[in-house]
């Protein structure tokens, strides 16, 4: 199995802090690889040093074994690498429709994945002329999810898409990231342990920015010791 | 949905009882002329209005510049219209100019050749160097000028020749050494060290700093990505410049034909390209101040605020150096400028025929120029600006950038490319804005501050990002205006008041700014801001 990301010892200072001091990782091709730790350990920032728009000041960042480190988000990002922030951060003034347009890198791009997109998130197809605004939390998660796959993006950097939300939507959210593995490389920040075990299929455990743990997902499962050490009781 | 809107709705309805208590006191011809009065102030405001919210919403600069860059639309625009032969002149070093810096994308493949990206210290050299030999080249081009300290040959002469329909020009006069074969060719040279430094300063940036230290930048991804379509690139870039070249040589050999046809274009053909002249110039000066001076001030917004400030300073000496400090007039164009008999028109069928500058409108006499045609270009780019917000790609990363510019850029949009032209429209409608005012409110070199103060005004009343906001508080900033400036006149009976009250025209600023207090204490967001 390659590694279709990997990153070598990477600093990143946000203003005068030291957030992230010696985070290294390797994501293989076609897996989902869960980030884990406690709030604050720097794993958003872990993400957004991969795109660049928390620009690392130290370190290797490879992405297809060629460094993307030092280059623009844009130029980054358009190498096929997708990003599903916190919070549900879609285009609240722009409608659904706008919302997945507004990702096209090529023209077309929409029209090529719209079946796919609708088949995963079947109340986008419902709501594609409302407002994001008008969104429920579920339904603006999806959009967020569904935003990142309109382009031909190799891997999806999703952070924290449980969060807020109902069990049930959970449930939901989670096969549909399940299903768009199988086409896409996943590296997924989440708190919700379940969630994280019962999607990933390997971890890496970052803790006060620095990445001290990783393996395979199995393996920690069984590991309390670890799990109790690193994100507290779970 | 009524809820929501409550407080807007409320304050709408105070705002109409007022607007028409503040009708109700004069007489029906009197408040036509001040409604259409106050539209028209408000829509000159709206234009500068309309760029500060979408550089503000967009990029969160508060451009201090902006009244500059109106002035400068104005002064170009005056100069297109008034001395075509100097822009004719001129034309020919600045497509030279251009020509280095359109090949600009050809630098980074020759030095990468080279091996690596020379140091800084070479990029700054490179721009000294590119300096001189302007400094050296450009005083012996023939250029024809007006004269800011003797009189008959001053802006102020030649604009009073035009609206008297004889305009004699000076020939063009060189004061360097140089011929103009070496001077040109200095020019050239110049636009391409220029090009070249500008690269070298700007790729600076792309290493990675480490402590402080940049460390040299490395070459672009290989395989896919750099391949045909960056040699695709530059073979469009080498075209244009090769067009450019051309078109700068070919301006130089038919200089006195181009002239002769430009003035017997008459002023109305004239003043259209006034306007897309004003406008192009001060789009091409947003889009440079934000390039260079702006850009690197993006983290630090109180450095960036100093900045508008000092640039709106420079702007104004620049144009006393050039033009002059006394103020002049820009004539109206022949379409709005008839006089004599059957003026003023009666109606809009012998308006058409006579091209009066006025015009009866229920008795009242209402200037077509300055009441009816500003109005229309108002609505006109109101609707132009909306469509492009709504319905093109560009204006749906415009509002989704002034949300969230990051993750605009994390979807793989040039956001900076995008900030630099927002920049330079917002600023090219700031110079439109300054051409359509010019013939009625005359330039000088304090043109732009009142109207900055204005649109600012405005821009609080409406709610600062928004763009409705921008128009509609212009729209009420020009009524407030007006409506104080005619009660200065007619006076507002108080009772408890021997004589009326008449506003005395100092407190005309002043009630714009009290408007302004009073609907932020209502709605601290202005009208159409939202709460963040």
């Amino acid at each position: 199995m390659t590694n279709l990301l990997e990153i070598h010892n990477i600093h990143t200072f946000i203003g005068q802090f030291h957030i992230l001091e010696a985070v290294s990782l390797a994501v293989p091709q076609g897996s989902i690889t869960a980030l884990l730790g406690r709030n604050g350990a720097g794993k958003t920032t872990t993400l957004k040093s991969i795109l660049g728009l928390t620009p690392p000041s130290e370190g290797q960042i490879y992405f297809e074994d060629q460094p993307i480190h030092g280059y623009r988000s844009f130029e980054i990002a358009a190498l096929g690498i997708g990003f599903v922030p916190e919070h549900r951060a879609i285009f609240r003034d722009l409608s659904v429709a706008e919302n997945l347009r507004i990702a096209e890198r090529r023209k077309g791009d929409l029209r090529r994945k719209e079946e796919f997109i609708f088949s995963l998130f079947p109340d986008l197809k419902r709501l594609i002329h409302l407002p994001g605004t008008n969104l429920s939390g579920g339904q603006q998660q999806m959009l967020a999810i569904a935003r990142a796959l309109v382009p031909d993006n190799k891997l999806l950097l999703i952070d924290e898409p449980s969060e807020g939300l109902a069990p049930v939507i959970i449930e939901h959210m989670m096969a549909a990231i399940r299903q768009l593995s199988q086409e896409k490389t996943v590296l997924l920040v989440e708190q919700n342990f379940i969630v994280a075990s019962q999607l990933a299929e390997r971890y890496v455990i970052i803790e006060e920015g620095r990445s001290v743990k990783q393996g395979l997902m199995a393996d920690l499962v069984d590991d309390p010791a670890t799990i109790r050490r690193y994100l507290g009781a779970a | 949905m009524l809820r929501k809107y409550r407080l807007q709705l409320i304050t709408l309805a105070v705002l109409a009882v007022l607007f028409i208590m503040a009708i109700q006191g004069m007489s029906a011809k009197d408040g036509l002329t001040i409604v259409i009065r106050g539209l028209s102030v408000g829509a000159v405001t709206f234009l500068v209005a309309s760029g500060l919210s979408l550089i503000f919403g967009l990029m969160d600069v508060l451009n201090l510049a902006h009244g500059t860059l109106f002035m400068l639309g104005a002064y170009a625009g005056w100069t297109i219209y008034v001395r075509p032969d100097t822009v004719v002149d001129l034309i020919p070093p600045l497509a030279l100019l251009l020509v280095g810096l359109v090949l600009m994308p050809l630098w980074p493949v020759l030095l990468g050749r080279l091996g690596r990206m020379p140091a800084a210290v070479w990029g700054w050299l490179g721009l000294a160097m590119a300096g001189v030999l302007l400094l050296i080249s450009l005083p012996s081009i023939p250029i024809a000028a007006w004269s800011a300290r003797d009189y008959a040959q001053s802006p102020v002469s030649y604009a009073i020749m035009l609206s008297q329909g004889q305009l004699q020009f000076p020939p063009a006069e060189a004061t360097g050494p140089l011929s103009p074969a070496v001077a040109l060719g200095g020019v050239l040279l110049a636009g391409l060290v220029l090009g070249g430094s500008l690269t070298v300063l700007s790729q600076r940036h792309r290493g990675m700093r480490v402590r402080g230290q940049a460390t040299p930048p490395q070459s672009p991804p290989k395989g896919r990505r750099i391949s045909l379509s960056h040699w695709e690139r530059v073979g469009v870039r080498a075209t244009a410049a090769g067009l450019l070249l051309l078109a700068g040589l070919l301006v130089l050999a038919l200089n006195d034909n181009l002239t002769a046809w430009l003035l017997g274009l008459g002023t109305n053909w004239l003043f259209g390209l006034a306007l897309i002249g004003g406008t192009l110039t001060a789009a091409a000066l947003g889009g440079l101040m934000e390039m260079t001076l702006i850009r690197p001030l993006y983290d630090r917004p109180i450095y960036q605020l100093m900045m508008t400030l000092g640039l709106a300073v420079v702007g104004h000496e620049l144009v006393v150096a050039l033009w002059g400090r006394p103020e002049f007039t820009m004539p109206k164009p022949a379409l709005f400028n008839g006089v004599g008999d059957g003026c003023p028109a009666e109606s809009w069928a012998a308006w058409l025929e006579l091209h009066c500058s006025t015009i009866l409108v229920l008795g009242g006499r209402i200037r077509v120029y300055n009441e009816i045609f500003l109005i229309i270009v108002g609505l006109v780019v109101l609707v132009a600006v909306s469509l492009l917000l709504q319905r093109s790609r560009l204006g749906m990363i415009i509002r989704a950038g002034v949300q969230d510019s990051d993750m605009v850029e994390a979807l793989g949009i040039n956001v900076r490319r995008v900030f630099t032209l927002v920049f330079a429209l917002g600023a090219g409608l700031a110079g439109l804005g300054g051409v359509l005012a010019a013939p009625s409110i005359g330039l000088s070199p304090l043109m732009g501050e009142s109207v900055l103060l204005m649109a600012l005004i405005a821009l609080a009343i409406g709610g600062l990002t928004s763009f409705p906001g921008a128009a509609v508080g212009s729209v009420l900033v020009g009524l407030m205006e007006q409506f104080i400036i005619k009660y200065g006149q007619i006076g507002i009976p108080l009772p408890f008041l021997e004589e009326p009250f008449k506003p005395s025209p100092t407190l005309v600023p002043a009630s714009t700014v009290l408007l302004m207090v009073i609907i932020l204490l209502a709605m601290p967001q202005g009208l159409f801001g939202r709460t963040e």
